[in-house]
């Protein structure tokens, strides 16, 4: 009780905080910070991206975009051997009640679909709202309903690793080339800008995205199938 | 030059890479892992390598092809440099040590380790804000995954206490960051400075949550229950790369994000910098576990450098410095005793005694503990040192005290851990396999503290003058140590005569700093003669021995404040390892370190307010102090009374001189107790009279000498121990110097002289053939000796000269020292003090009675029938003192004439000499006639009891009634087995444990708050989350609860 | 609007704070700290607002007149790093349940206090 009443006070605080922050929020009516306005008015030149956000992402902010990439690399790689189960540890006939019929045969029908929505998000991370990031979890999300529907699936762990390594080692050899060929580390200008708002265009900023997609799609199937595999462990 | 980007370009491929790789292909996984370490190391020492030597200017790496703050840049200059290279450096040696479990956890753990590093080095460099954000999450979650890399169980409940914890502060590390961007319009560290957020509404409350967060992310006291557990729970390897990598990236976060909020948020810092600091150390004194003790000392030295931080503006350009010194010291050590706690694999301190069959990486070990503490010549000793004077000259007394509270928390329970290494018993379950991979970081670490040491004590002011050549000496012999004990010894005597020969024409006729060399080296000499007598190598022994007397050299040659303490502390050291080398002498180490720390600590206070003074570093600047003048010459006087054994600091002396080994003794008593009186003698006259408040001072002195005299030879009395009653009569013994010289008279310093000299030659005589005859007999207790004086002729002459000198009997100079003290108290008009000191010395007579009567006269023993004489080896030094003290008795005139001309400079002249002959206003003495008439006498006497002895008839020494007494069961029936039990009734309530009481309750007390304290880690990860909470609440109430 | 948007985050980061701090179920734990990253991500979001202005993608507005219609893009890219960053992180925390509950057949954080002072 006493500690339910310190933890009252202590979001009391906290809200103080934010309180206090409110105070001096107030909602802009126009673009006026300097650095949001500089990319709204320079990123379609500069970078040739007709989604600015994505401009700042995998350009401006590429560092960071390869800091993000290599978060979701560790979670993986950190979940991959936390949860590696022995052979000899594998229950074969774990018993799971038997999917529905709609289940099974609809996400035949659907995984192409997600996977392919997935795919489009990604390629077309430049142009419209998406990018690699948010298609690679709709493929991950396809991943997952193929999962539900068949519990006994195996996500082939080396066809996994191999497209996540190598589109990450794509990731870094892009942003090297930009410091080679153009202005630095993950500049993408070393290939031409294109023609604004066509597939072909903002250099080699849909190619990044395209590995990113690669990359996060199957990092985070590999999660998924990872979890998913220790379930089968013997209860020790 | 290779771009600092490609460290992050080559890890992250690499990574990638290993991503592909089979889970069979270890050794190729681990060959890249390894290469790709070395490669990073490799690009940061290079940039290093151009900063130092040709001395580039700063490299901004931009990327994007776009410039700040539009996209991110990295920054390359000499900070930037040095710190990726110690992390890359420790994470390259981490990898190698790591090798075996990484490979049998997998080649995954492999890329999160090199990604881990990595993100270290983004995390220095980087220059924008939310970049930093996201490696300082890659660091974390690659921690939260190495944490795993045994897969214990506990690993996971401290895995996920740290997930919970970091997840927490790194959201409010995004709430500042986005108000950041709101109020400022930069992401940009250098655009956010230069938009003074301070200035701006609601920016201060943007800074508190990013600062909150990055001080959370370096575990303040007392939220950082989560942080220990993960040191204790992961594998050691991890754990030093945490303390040594981690710590140093997010210490330099809070050091580059410092000069956005400006000065308002720096006393914030250092605040809880100190909090942490003590704290944390505190903590620690309760501490069993290793790993977890490690924990509790990192984040503590994480405090004191935050600390350091925020004190800057008192730094000033000296902080980066000072920082460093402490940074370094802290990472190569703890680096290195986490590798250690990773080979010995013991649940307990305890365990750690298995390094004693492992001489080298035990030396190791003590290295890492001394560099943690500040002592010379590791950088930490100067990067203390350049602190407590930056800040006293600045007057921030209080920062000084709670820095020097805090290392001697963290002294108290390094050095417990390091006694028990030496000295308790080697545990069985516990053996330390060779594996290169494991020994060569452990050694790298060892070497790098030395090296480091040694090549920044030239940036400390009057660095340049100190004389690291006698400490090289002393590695030669450690480099030796595998030789036999007498070329060991040879060398040892033939390297101090060498430097004796050297150094007396230096000290140019001072005369002061002449009788001293002359204890400190020639008593050296004397003594190292007498080990000889020991067979075998005696491991440790002369590198440790030399230590010391380098470090007594080292206080004669000092010129600087700088070089004295400097001397001070390895003396300090040296003696330590000499102490506990005893068989029982674990406790007795322990509470002389703690003691000599103490004191060290106030003598640091004092020189730093001698300092401040005037801003002089030079030894004279103690003649001018200005700042607190009375508290600076009381913590001085302190300081060096715990080195004289004063009263009230005395409680080491008695344990660690009785149960030293037997040439160790006269070491530590004779000479080693003569630097605290050179100190005071120092101190005295550069204080002089005149100074405020010394008159009271002294006066306080003179009767804590007075009584420290009479008490020191009460304990003596009522001793069954042979050595620590001779330890007790040191006590005393140094309390008549003390007294004396506070008089602040010539005849009072011409005692004080006397009694030192004399005390040197007789306790050194003393110890050395009491020793021997303890060795021989085996056993301390008087009362199972006697009847030693046909067995051992020389000896008994050897102590009865001894204790004739002590005695105060003429003709010998003991009279003299007791004729000028009486003199002086005369003529200083101290007579309750003089009463003291005359009852003292009457008290002297009793024990010496004992001493004599029990070990040499009465009945032999039915044991020690076949005993022989002790060692010549013993007896030549001592017989070399004895003619010291004959020549001294006949002609004092050839010592006391020019110290007494020496000291018409300080004090006006009351003694005047006329040809053998000394006056004073109170009468006259001469030494050499008494010497030839008592001489004479005596042998008149001696002729005539031969001649008339022959008539006697001679009773046997096992005669009854001669002897009075049983020859079995002596502790009951031994004459001199309490035998002054009627003045126990009497005067017992004089020697009732007082001082030791009052010292045991004081640890109690300590403890025992430590242990309530530490009950906040209660081990359970909700509230060590509320705990994070709690500090984010109350640090934003306190510092902007009136926004 | 904005303002509704940023209270409403405010609010998520105490909800999910009262889930990290009171529930002593793990997984609600761990719940609560998806709520508390949503709410903090709302909050930058809301960071970037302009009031009456859309996204900033340039496939209607022209690139000339990018400035004045388009929010602030610079939180919407950082949100998406931090969402990527929270689900990292809750990915993890998942895992570290999983195996707890392996270990010791419960998720009552009081159960796992075997590191303490």
């Amino acid at each position: 009780m006493i500690k339910k009443i310190l933890i009252i006070g202590l979001l009391a605080g906290v809200g103080l905080i934010f309180f206090n922050l409110l105070q001096v929020y107030h909602v802009p009516t126009e673009l006026n910070n300097k650095l949001g306005a500089y990319y709204a008015e320079n990123a379609a030149t500069q970078v040739g991206a007709a989604n600015i956000i994505s401009a700042i992402v995998v350009t401006y902010r590429g560092f960071d975009t390869l800091g993000e990439v290599t978060i979701l690399f560790l979670a993986a790689s950190i979940i991959s051997f936390v949860l590696k189960v022995r052979k000899e540890d594998i229950v074969s006939d774990r018993f799971t009640s038997p999917n529905s019929e709609i289940l099974i045969y609809s996400s035949q029908i659907i995984v192409p679909v997600i996977f392919l929505v997935g795919i489009y998000i990604f390629i077309n991370g430049h142009l419209t709202p998406g990018g690699g990031f948010q298609g690679g979890a709709v493929i991950a999300s396809g991943v997952l309903l193929m999962m539900l529907a068949n519990p006994s699936m195996k996500v082939s762990h080396n066809l996994v690793a191999f497209v996540e390594s190598i589109s990450g080692i794509a990731f870094v050899v892009l942003g090297v080339l930009g410091l080679v060929l153009a202005g630095g580390f993950l500049d993408n200008r070393f290939l031409p800008l294109g023609e604004f708002g066509t597939m072909l265009s903002a250099g080699a900023l849909p190619l990044i995205y395209i590995f990113i997609g690669l990359k996060v799609g199957a990092e985070l199937s590999n999660i998924i199938g990872t979890i998913s595999y220790n379930q089968n462990e013997k209860n020790s | 030059m290779v771009t600092p980007i490609y460290i992050v370009a080559v890890i992250l491929g690499l990574a990638f890479l290993l991503g592909i790789l089979k889970s069979s292909m270890t050794r190729l996984g681990s060959i890249l892992m390894i290469g790709g370490l070395v490669f990073i190391t490799f690009v940061s020492g290079q940039w290093l390598y151009e900063f130092l030597v040709n001395h580039r200017a700063t490299d901004i790496i931009y990327t994007a092809g776009f410039l700040p703050p539009y996209a991110i840049n990295l920054q390359m200059g000499l900070n930037e440099a040095i710190l990726t290279t110690m992390i890359n450096i420790v994470g390259l040696l981490g990898g190698i040590y790591l090798l075996d479990s990484l490979k049998k956890t997998g080649i995954n753990s492999m890329a999160i380790f090199i990604v881990f590093v990595m993100s270290l080095n983004v995390i220095v460099m980087t220059r924008d804000i939310f970049n930093l954000f996201v490696f300082l999450e890659i660091s974390s979650i690659a921690t939260g995954g190495l944490i795993l890399l045994d897969n214990k169980r506990k690993a996971f409940q401290a895995g996920m206490k740290y997930i919970i914890a970091t997840g927490i502060i790194s959201n409010f590390l995004l709430i500042g960051i986005i108000f950041s961007y709101y109020f400022a319009s930069s992401l940009n560290i250098d655009g956010l400075i230069a938009a003074n957020l301070m200035s701006i509404k609601g920016g201060a409350i943007a800074l508190f949550t990013i600062y909150v967060s990055i001080i959370l992310e370096l575990k303040p006291f007392p939220a950082n229950g989560w942080g220990i557990d993960v040191y204790t729970a992961s594998n050691p390897g991890i754990s030093a790369l945490i303390s040594a990598g981690s710590a140093t990236a997010a210490l330099f976060v809070a050091y580059k994000l410092m000069p956005m909020g400006g000065s308002f948020w720096l006393p914030y810092f250092a605040i809880i910098g100190a909090i942490t600091f003590i704290g944390s150390n505190l903590m620690g004194t309760r501490q069993e576990n290793p790993n977890r003790l490690l924990g509790y000392s990192s984040i503590g030295q994480v405090g004191l450098i935050l600390m350091i931080i925020g004190l800057s503006p008192y730094l000033g350009k000296d902080t980066l410095l000072i920082g460093f010194s402490i940074l370094i010291s802290h990472y190569a050590a703890k680096a290195g005793l986490f590798w250690l706690s990773g080979i010995i694999k013991s649940k307990n301190i305890q365990g750690w005694s298995a390094l004693r069959k492992h001489p080298y990486l035990l030396f190791l070990f003590g290295t890492f503990i001394f560099a943690l503490i500040g002592f010379p010549p590791f950088p930490s000793f100067f990067g203390k040192w350049n602190l407590i004077m930056a800040l006293a000259a600045h007057g921030q007394y209080a920062w000084m005290t709670a820095i020097l509270a805090g290392s001697f928390t963290e002294a108290i329970y390094l050095f417990k851990w390091l006694g028990y290494s030496i000295k308790l018993e080697v545990p069985e379950d516990i053996t330390i396999k060779f594996e290169w991979n494991k020994y060569l970081p452990i050694y790298l670490m060892g070497i790098l503290l030395y090296f480091m040491g040694m090549y920044l004590a030239p940036f400390t002011e009057g660095g340049v003058y100190i004389n690291f050549l006698p400490l090289a000496f002393v590695f030669l012999l450690f480099a030796l140590d595998f030789l036999p004990v007498y070329v060991k010894n040879t060398l040892s005597i033939a390297g101090i005569i060498w430097y004796m020969v050297r150094l007396f024409p230096l000290l140019e006729h001072d005369l002061m700093r002449e009788i001293f060399a002359g204890i400190f080296l020639g008593g050296a000499v004397l003594t190292l003669v007498a080990g000889y007598a020991k067979k075998g190598k005696r491991p440790g022994f002369y590198p440790m021995a030399l230590l010391m007397f380098s470090g007594l050299v080292g206080l004669i040659e000092a010129n600087t404040l700088l070089e004295f303490f400097f001397s001070w502390e390895l003396m300090t050291a040296g003696s330590y390892f000499l102490i506990i080398r005893g068989k029982r002498s674990m406790p007795h180490g322990y509470s002389y370190m703690l003691f000599s720390i103490g004191g060290a600590y106030a003598i640091l206070f004092g020189l730093a307010l001698a300092y401040a003074s005037g801003l002089n570093i030079s030894l004279a600047a103690l003649g001018h102090i200005t700042q607190l003048t009375t508290l600076a010459y009381t913590l001085l006087a302190v300081g060096f009374m715990t080195k004289t054994a004063s009263l009230g600091l005395h409680i080491w002396l008695p344990g660690a001189h009785g149960e030293a080994e037997s040439d160790v003794s006269p070491m530590v008593s004779a000479i080693l107790l003569k630097a605290g009186v050179f100190g005071l003698m120092l101190l005295f006259f550069y204080m002089g009279t005149g100074t405020p408040g010394s008159e009271k001072l002294l006066y306080v002195l003179g009767w804590v000498g007075a009584l420290t005299a009479l008490s020191g030879n009460l304990g003596a009395v009522f001793q069954e121990d042979a050595k620590r009653l001779l330890a007790y009569s040191s006590i005393g013994q140094l309390g008549y110097i003390l007294f004396s010289i506070t008089m602040m008279t010539q005849l009072g310093w011409l005692a004080g002289f006397t009694y030192t000299i004399n005390h040197f030659m007789f306790k050194a005589i003393l110890f050395l053939v009491i020793g021997g005859i303890v060795v021989k007999l085996g056993t301390h207790n008087m009362y199972e000796m006697g009847g030693m004086i046909k067995k051992m002729p020389y000896s008994f002459v050897a102590v009865l000269i001894s204790i004739i000198v002590i005695g105060g009997i003429p003709p010998l100079s003991g009279f003299a020292g007791k004729w000028l003290l009486y003199n002086a108290v005369i003529q200083k008009g101290w007579y309750f003090q003089g009463v003291v000191v005359f009852f003292a010395g009457v008290i002297a007579f009793l024990y010496l009675f004992k001493l004599i009567h029990s070990v040499f006269l009465g009945q032999l023993k039915d044991n020690h029938r076949n005993m022989k004489e002790i060692s010549a080896w013993i007896l030549i030094p001592s017989y070399i003192l004895i003619i010291g003290i004959m020549v001294f008795s006949a002609f004092p005139q050839w010592v006391l004439k020019p110290i007494g001309n020496m000291l018409t400079v300080y004090f006006p002249k009351s003694l005047y000499w006329q040809g053998t002959r000394a006056f004073t206003s109170l009468g006259y003495w001469d030494g050499t006639t008494t010497m030839i008439v008592v001489v004479t006498a005596f042998t008149l006497l001696l002729g005539w009891l031969v001649i008339a002895s022959k008539k006697v008839k001679r009773i046997g020494q096992f005669n009854i009634v001669y002897a009075a007494e049983r020859p079995y069961r002596p502790e009951t029936t031994h004459v001199s087995y309490n035998i002054y039990a009627g003045y126990k009734k009497a005067l017992g309530f004089l020697v009732t444990p007082v001082v030791e009481t009052f010292w045991e309750n004081v640890s109690d007390m300590v403890l025992d708050f430590s242990g309530w304290l530490r009950r906040i880690y209660s081990g359970n990860m909700q509230n060590y989350a509320l705990h994070v909470v709690l500090f984010i609440v109350v640090f934003y109430l306190i510092a902007l609860g009136g926004l | 609007m904005g303002y509704i948007i940023i209270i409403t985050g405010f609010l998520l980061v105490l909800i999910g704070l009262w889930g990290i701090l009171s529930q002593k179920n793990l997984i609600k734990i761990i719940l609560g700290f998806t709520i508390f990253d949503t709410g903090i991500n709302v909050v930058m979001v809301s960071i970037g607002y302009v009031k009456g202005k859309t996204a900033p993608i340039l496939d209607i507005i022209s690139a000339k007149d990018a400035l004045k219609s388009v929010v602030d893009p610079v939180p919407q890219a950082l949100v998406l790093t931090s969402i990527v960053i929270g689900l990292g992180v809750s990915a993890l925390m998942l895992v570290y349940a999983i195996k707890l509950h392996h270990d010791k057949k419960s998720l009552d954080i009081n159960n796992f206090k075997d590191l303490k002072w």
